[in-house]
C-alpha cells in the first residue's frame, strides 16, 4: 500500500509542478538555513571530553582584591599553581600555559619556524587521553627536576624524522636541545577545551614541553595575563611572584566524594592565603571561594559557543517556521482544489484513513526532497562560509549527525504542515461532490 | 469605496486561508524587524572611523630565538633598518597592534595613594617611541608628540610622558583639558602631553575601544617577540614584506618574521563575525520575503479560481477591472496590517528576549514599522499579478459554467 501511495504522491505531485516547486523551494530554503546554523552551533557545542567530561576538572580561585572582576577568573597565578601542583592527595594534576618557541633540528635543510608550544606537566596527557604513537611522556621526577624533555606531534614527527620512531633524538627549541620522549598521534580535540582562551577552534599545539622549566627558560606566555594590582614586571621573577594570572590547573577527580574533599581543602587554602592577606576581596564568602568546573561548565563559562550563534539558530528555526506556515497555506490550497476527486474516491469506497495516509504520504515526500536539496544547500553555504568568512574549519564541515536530522526534520516538518490540510480532505463529504457532478 | 465589509464577510466565510496567512505576515514582521535592527547594528559598527592610515600600516612579528641576541640593541637596529628602506614613510616597533583583537590594557589612577585614588576607564595601551605616532596616522588635536631624548626603555624609568584619545580625555576630565595633567601606574607618576583625536583599541566589541593611551617606552627591547608597524603607501606594501625579510634575515638569520599584515586586513579579520552576522542576516529576510511572496502569490491564484463565478458574475453586473484588482488588494492590505501590528509587537517582545538573553541593545520601534511596509510592498506585487488575470476573466466563463 505504501507503494502505491508513493506512486500517487509522485503522479500528485507532477501534475501541479509550479505548486509543487514552490512547497519543495520553501521547505528546502527553510532546511537549508536551519541546518547550517544548526551544524555550527552543534560543533561549537560539542563536547569532546564526552563521557569523562565530569571527571576532568579545572580550578579557579576567588584570588583577588576589592571590586576587581564579578565572575572567578579562568586563569591562576604561577604561585598558586606551583602549591596546587605541590598537593599530593592529587592523583592527576597539571599546569598549563601556552608559548611559541623556534623549532630546529639536526636537519639542516628545514627551515626554523615559529611554534606553538604547550607547556605543562606529565598528567596532562593522561587527563586528556593523549594516544601516542611511540613512546610516552616524561617521568614523574621531570615535574619536580626539570629537564629538556619533549613530546612532540605525529605531522612533525613526519616532518622533522620521515615518520619513524624518534624517541632518544633531539630537537632545538630556541637552539636548546631537547630530548624527544613520546610522540601522540594525531590529536586535535575541537573546541580546543583544554585551553579555549586563545581561540577555541584552533589547531592543539604539537610540541609539549615540561612546566618545570618555566622559571629558568623563562617562557613568554602567548595568552592572556590579567592582574588586579599594580606590580612591576621587569623581570621573568617578577612575573612568577607576582598575583597575575595566567596559568590555567587540570585535575582528574573521579567521585563526587573526591570532588568534595579537593573543594574543601582548596577553600581552605584560599582562606589562609586571606589570613595572610594576599586575597583581600570578601564579595564572596565560604563555599564559594573556590570553583571547581568540569569541561561542560568549562565550555559554557568560556563562552565557546558565540552568542550569535544561539542567535542565528533562533531565528533560522523562526525562519523554518515560516516556511512550514507557508507549505501549509500551499498544501491546503492545493488539497481542497482535489475535493471532488476525493469525493469519488470515498463514494466509492475508499476509507478516510486511506485518504488521509495517501496525503501523507505525499506531503511526507514533499519534504523529503525538499530535506534532499536543503541538505545541498546547508552544504554550499557552509562551503561559502568556509572560503568568503574564514570561518574555521572545524565548524563548516558538515556534521555526520546532519544526514540523520535533516530529513528527519524536513519529513516532519512537512508533516506537520500537512496534517491539518489532509485532515480538512479526507473530511469531505461524498454527497456533496457527487451532487455536483 | 473600499467594500470592506463584504471582503470582510467573505473573509470570515473561509478563515483558514487568511489566518495562516496572517500568521505568515506576523512571524515575517517579527524576524525581519529583528533581523534588520541587528544588520543595522554590526553595519554601524564596522563603519566606525578608526583613527589609523589602516591601508599604509604593515605590521608584523619577529621573534629572535638566539638567547645571544640582546634585544633591546637589535631593536634599536631593526628600527634602522626598517626606516632607510625605500619608500618606508615611517617604522616603529609597538607592544600591540591595532584592531588586532589581542593587546595590552591598562587603567591610570589620579593619586598614587591607593586608597583614595579614582581610577580612568581601562583603556588600551600602546607602548612607543616618537616615530609611533607618525606610523598610525593619527591626527594630534592638542598638546605635543615624544620627542627622541624623551623614550624610555623601562617600566621603571623616570619622566614617564603619555598622549591620550580625546574620547578618554572626556571620559576622565570632562571639558577640562587633560594636558599637563599627572596621573599614577602604582606610584609611577605620568604626565599626559597629547590629546589625539582617534585612536582605537585591539577589541572591537570593547565598550572602552575608543580609550587609548601611549607611553613613551620603546616595547621593542623586551622579550623576544615582537611587532613592528611600518607604514608606506598601499602601493608599496605588498612589496615591502620581501625587502623586510631580505634586510632583516641579513642583519641577523636566527629569526622567524611571521604575520605580514596591513590593519586594514586586521580589521577586515576582527570585523569578519559581524561582517558575517549582517551577511547571513541580509540572505535571510531577502529569502523570507521572497518565500512569503511567493507563497501569497499561490494562494491568490488558488481563490481566484476558486472564486471564478463569483468575479465573472461581479462582471457581469458592471464591476470594472480595478474594482476586480482593487478587491484583491484590499483584501491583501487588510491581512497585511493587521498582521503587521500583531506582528511588530511579537517583534518588540522577540526584541526584549534577545535583549535580556544576550545583552543586545532593544529593538527601536522603527524597525518593526519599516518591516511592516516592505512587507506592504512586496505583497502588493505579489498579489497584483494574479489579480491582474483574475480581472481578465470575462463575464461569460463565469456563467457558462453554471
Amino acid at each position: 500500500m505504501f507503494f502505491y501511495y508513493c506512486d500517487l504522491a509522485w503522479r500528485s505531485i507532477r501534475k501541479t509542478p509550479m505548486l509543487s516547486m514552490l512547497m519543495v523551494l520553501a521547505i528546502s530554503i527553510g532546511i537549508g538555513i536551519t541546518i547550517t546554523t544548526l551544524n555550527v552551533y552543534k560543533t561549537m557545542s560539542y563536547n569532546p571530553a564526552g563521557e569523562r567530561s565530569e571527571m576532568i576538572n579545572s580550578v579557579q580561585l576567588w584570588s583577588q582584591g576589592l571590586d576587581t572582576w564579578d565572575e572567578f577568573s579562568s586563569n591562576i597565578t604561577y604561585m598558586d599553581a606551583m602549591i596546587l601542583r605541590n598537593n599530593v592527595e592529587l592523583e592527576l594534576k597539571a599546569a598549563t600555559f601556552r608559548t611559541g618557541l623556534a623549532l630546529q633540528s639536526d636537519n639542516p635543510k628545514i627551515e626554523p619556524v615559529l611554534n606553538s608550544v604547550r607547556v605543562t606537566d606529565r598528567d596532562f596527557f593522561k587527563i586528556f587521553s593523549v594516544p601516542f604513537l611511540y613512546g610516552s611522556y616524561w617521568d614523574a621526577s621531570v615535574d619536580l627536576r626539570p629537564a629538556y624533555q619533549v613530546v612532540i606531534s605525529q605531522k612533525l614527527n613526519l616532518r622533522f624524522f620521515e615518520g619513524k620512531n624518534s624517541v632518544g633524538k633531539t630537537v632545538f627549541l630556541n637552539r636548546k636541545p631537547y630530548q624527544i620522549v613520546g610522540v601522540i598521534e594525531d590529536w586535535n580535540p575541537q573546541p580546543k577545551y583544554y585551553d579555549p582562551l586563545n581561540g577555541a577552534f584552533n589547531e592543539a599545539e604539537e610540541i609539549f614541553i615540561p612546566f618545570s622549566l618555566t622559571p629558568q627558560e623563562e617562557f613568554e606566555v602567548w595568552g592572556n595575563t590579567n592582574g588586579w594590582r599594580t606590580e612591576p614586571m621587569l623581570t621573568y621573577n617578577d612575573r612568577l611572584v607576582s598575583e597575575k594570572i595566567w596559568i590555567q590547573f587540570w585535575t582528574e577527580l573521579n567521585t563526587v566524594e573526591q570532588k568534595q574533599s579537593y573543594q574543601e581543602w582548596l577553600t581552605r587554602y584560599v582562606e589562609q592565603q586571606r589570613a595572610i592577606g594576599r586575597f583581600t576581596d570578601t564579595a564572596k564568602t565560604i563555599p564559594e571561594l573556590v570553583q571547581i568546573s568540569d569541561v561542560a561548565k568549562w565550555l559554557e563559562d568560556n563562552n565557546v559557543v558565540h552568542k550569535d550563534t544561539k542567535i542565528l539558530v533562533g531565528l533560522s528555526l523562526m525562519f523554518l517556521s515560516v516556511c512550514l506556515v507557508n507549505i501549509l497555506g500551499l498544501l491546503l490550497t492545493k488539497f481542497l482544489k482535489r475535493a471532488p476527486e476525493v469525493g469519488v474516491r470515498r463514494a466509492i469506497g475508499a476509507s478516510r484513513r486511506q485518504i488521509f495516509s495517501q496525503y501523507m504520504v505525499e506531503v511526507g515526500m514533499i519534504g523529503f526532497i525538499g530535506g534532499v536539496i536543503g541538505l545541498l544547500w546547508a552544504w554550499g553555504s557552509l562551503t561559502a562560509l568556509h572560503a568568503y568568512f574564514e570561518v574555521d574549519q572545524s565548524l563548516t564541515g558538515l556534521d555526520a549527525s546532519m544526514w540523520f536530522i535533516t530529513p528527519l526534520i524536513a519529513i516532519s516538518t512537512a508533516v506537520l504542515a500537512g496534517v491539518y490540510p489532509a485532515w480538512v480532505v479526507c473530511r469531505t463529504k461524498p454527497s456533496v461532490y457527487l451532487k455536483a457532478q | 469605496m473600499l467594500h470592506i465589509k463584504p471582503i470582510l464577510s467573505s473573509l470570515m466565510r473561509s478563515k483558514s486561508a487568511p489566518v495562516l496567512l496572517l500568521l505568515q505576515i506576523i512571524l515575517s514582521v517579527a524576524i525581519v524587524a529583528n533581523a534588520s535592527f541587528i544588520i543595522n547594528e554590526r553595519l554601524s559598527l564596522m563603519q566606525r572611523d578608526s583613527g589609523y592610515a589602516e591601508d599604509q600600516i604593515l605590521t608584523f612579528s619577529v621573534y629572535n630565538f638566539d638567547p645571544a641576541i640582546d634585544n633591546a640593541k637589535q631593536n634599536q637596529v631593526d628600527q634602522q633598518i626598517l626606516r632607510s628602506l625605500p619608500n618606508v614613510i615611517d617604522a616603529s616597533s609597538s607592544n600591540m597592534l591595532p584592531l588586532s583583537d589581542s593587546g595590552w590594557m591598562d587603567r591610570y589612577t589620579d593619586s598614587p595613594n591607593e586608597d583614595i585614588a579614582k581610577s580612568t576607564p581601562g583603556f588600551a595601551f600602546y607602548l612607543g617611541n616618537e616615530h609611533l605616532l607618525n606610523v598610525m596616522g593619527a591626527k594630534l588635536i592638542a598638546g605635543r608628540n615624544f620627542t627622541a631624548d624623551e623614550i624610555n626603555t623601562n617600566f621603571s624609568d623616570s619622566g614617564m610622558l603619555a598622549m591620550v584619545s580625546q574620547p578618554l580625555a572626556k571620559a576622565f576630565w570632562g571639558d577640562e583639558s587633560p594636558l599637563g595633567k599627572t596621573v599614577y601606574q602604582g606610584d609611577q607618576a605620568v604626565t599626559i602631553i597629547g590629546v589625539v583625536e582617534k585612536l582605537q583599541g585591539a577589541w572591537v566589541d570593547h565598550e572602552n575601544f575608543e580609550y587609548s593611551v601611549i607611553q613613551n617606552i620603546d616595547f621593542g627591547g623586551y622579550g623576544s617577540n615582537k611587532s613592528y608597524m611600518v607604514r608606506a603607501l598601499p602601493e608599496h606594501t605588498k612589496g615591502l614584506e620581501e625587502a623586510i625579510r631580505k634586510a632583516f634575515h641579513a642583519e641577523n638569520p636566527n629569526r622567524v618574521l611571521d604575520n605580514f599584515q596591513t590593519v586594514a586586513e586586521l580589521r577586515d579579520r576582527t570585523y569578519s563575525n559581524h561582517r558575517l552576522m549582517a551577511t547571513v542576516l541580509s540572505i535571510m529576510v531577502v529569502l523570507l520575503l521572497l518565500i512569503t511572496a511567493l507563497g501569497l502569490t499561490g494562494m491568490v491564484m488558488f481563490n481566484i479560481q476558486r472564486r471564478t463565478k463569483q468575479i465573472g458574475t461581479r462582471r457581469a453586473l458592471g464591476a470594472r477591472k480595478r474594482d476586480i484588482i482593487q478587491y484583491f488588494m484590499v483584501e491583501n492590505y487588510l491581512i497585511c496590517i493587521v498582521g503587521g501590528v500583531i506582528g511588530g509587537m511579537l517583534a518588540l517582545v522577540l526584541g526584549q528576549q534577545l535583549m535580556s538573553l544576550y545583552s543586545l541593545p532593544m529593538v527601536p520601534v522603527i524597525y518593526p514599522i519599516m518591516s511592516v511596509i516592505g512587507l506592504l510592498v512586496v505583497t502588493t506585487f505579489a498579489v497584483i499579478v494574479p489579480a491582474a488575470k483574475a480581472a481578465n476573466i470575462s463575464p461569460a466563463m463565469a456563467t457558462r459554467s453554471v
